[in-house]
């Protein structure tokens, strides 16, 4: 029997080390050029249970879910989990989970708006964070 | 790993209905700073975070929400420190954009938003 994805991702957190992730997710929403772009980083505890598989759903099951009105069930929490994915993999399955499917599957534009890069490159400085935005 | 299945808790003295536990846990906690670049510490069903800007910041669920009518508890340093000298919490700040699969939380001054070296939230509700 499938235990509910929450059960699955309290035990991970009791077994498993924390992972902080080397990369981090730059993205611009093309339908509000004027907002910053904004930076994805990853859970610590979800990386190191995506990195250890058998805890996490198929990435499609969640995409489904996107379009079931709120208050139905939902597929993801009984899915059949997956197994170990590298870093890399579970960065793209982030990607696909918690960005707009506008970003990283239907924007046809020509500029760059989304970007995987190690966090050295994310700056630290953020006196003018509300005015970065990703050079092309 | 094993399941339980029962109707009641006791500890000899006290007895509550299992759904007392189960309805009344957090669904998920996450502490994170939006300091340098924002990181979080530590967390339970968050999948990531999002840097939106000075001080906004998007948390994801693993397991979504049933509904976005979920409650939560926010507490924000409102400035760049972590110690008690530091507290800006006088301050606004709180959720917005409540989403099955997300909530975003706002550090604020009471003009602008400002970066939080401390934000913790804990989230209740119903699971999906």
């Amino acid at each position: 029997m499938i235990t509910h994805l929450w059960d699955r991702l309290a035990d991970a957190k009791s077994r498993l080390d924390p992972v902080q992730s080397k990369y981090r997710v730059l993205f611009e929403n093309p339908a509000e050029p004027k907002e910053p772009a904004s930076v994805l980083v990853p859970d610590p505890n979800f990386m190191a249970a995506a990195l250890a598989g058998d805890v996490l759903p198929p990435i499609d099951t969640y995409i489904r879910d996107q379009s079931v009105p709120d208050g139905q069930p939902k597929e993801h929490p009984y899915a059949e989990p997956v197994g170990a994915m590298t870093e890399e993999e579970a960065i793209e399955y982030l990607v696909m989970k918690d960005i707009s499917p506008s970003i990283w599957r239907d924007y046809k534009g020509n500029r760059s708006i989304m970007k995987i890069v190690p966090v050295e490159l994310i700056p630290t400085n953020r006196s003018f964070r509300n005015a970065w935005e990703i050079a092309q | 790993m094993g399941t339980l299945n029962v109707l009641n808790i006791t500890n000899g003295t006290d007895t509550v209905a299992t759904g007392y536990a189960i309805n009344g846990s957090a669904k998920a906690w996450v502490n994170l700073t939006q300091v340098s670049t924002q990181t979080i510490g530590d967390s339970l069903n968050v999948s990531s975070l999002t840097d939106l800007g000075t001080g906004q910041t998007r948390i994801s669920f693993s397991s979504n929400m049933s509904n976005d009518d979920f409650a939560g508890s926010f507490y924000t340093m409102a400035s760049a420190g972590e110690n008690s000298s530091n507290f800006g919490n006088h301050y606004a700040g709180g959720f917005g954009d409540k989403a099955v699969a997300s909530v975003q939380a706002y550090s604020h001054n009471g003009s602008a938003g400002v970066d939080s070296g401390v934000l913790d939230i804990i989230i209740m509700g119903e699971l999906s």
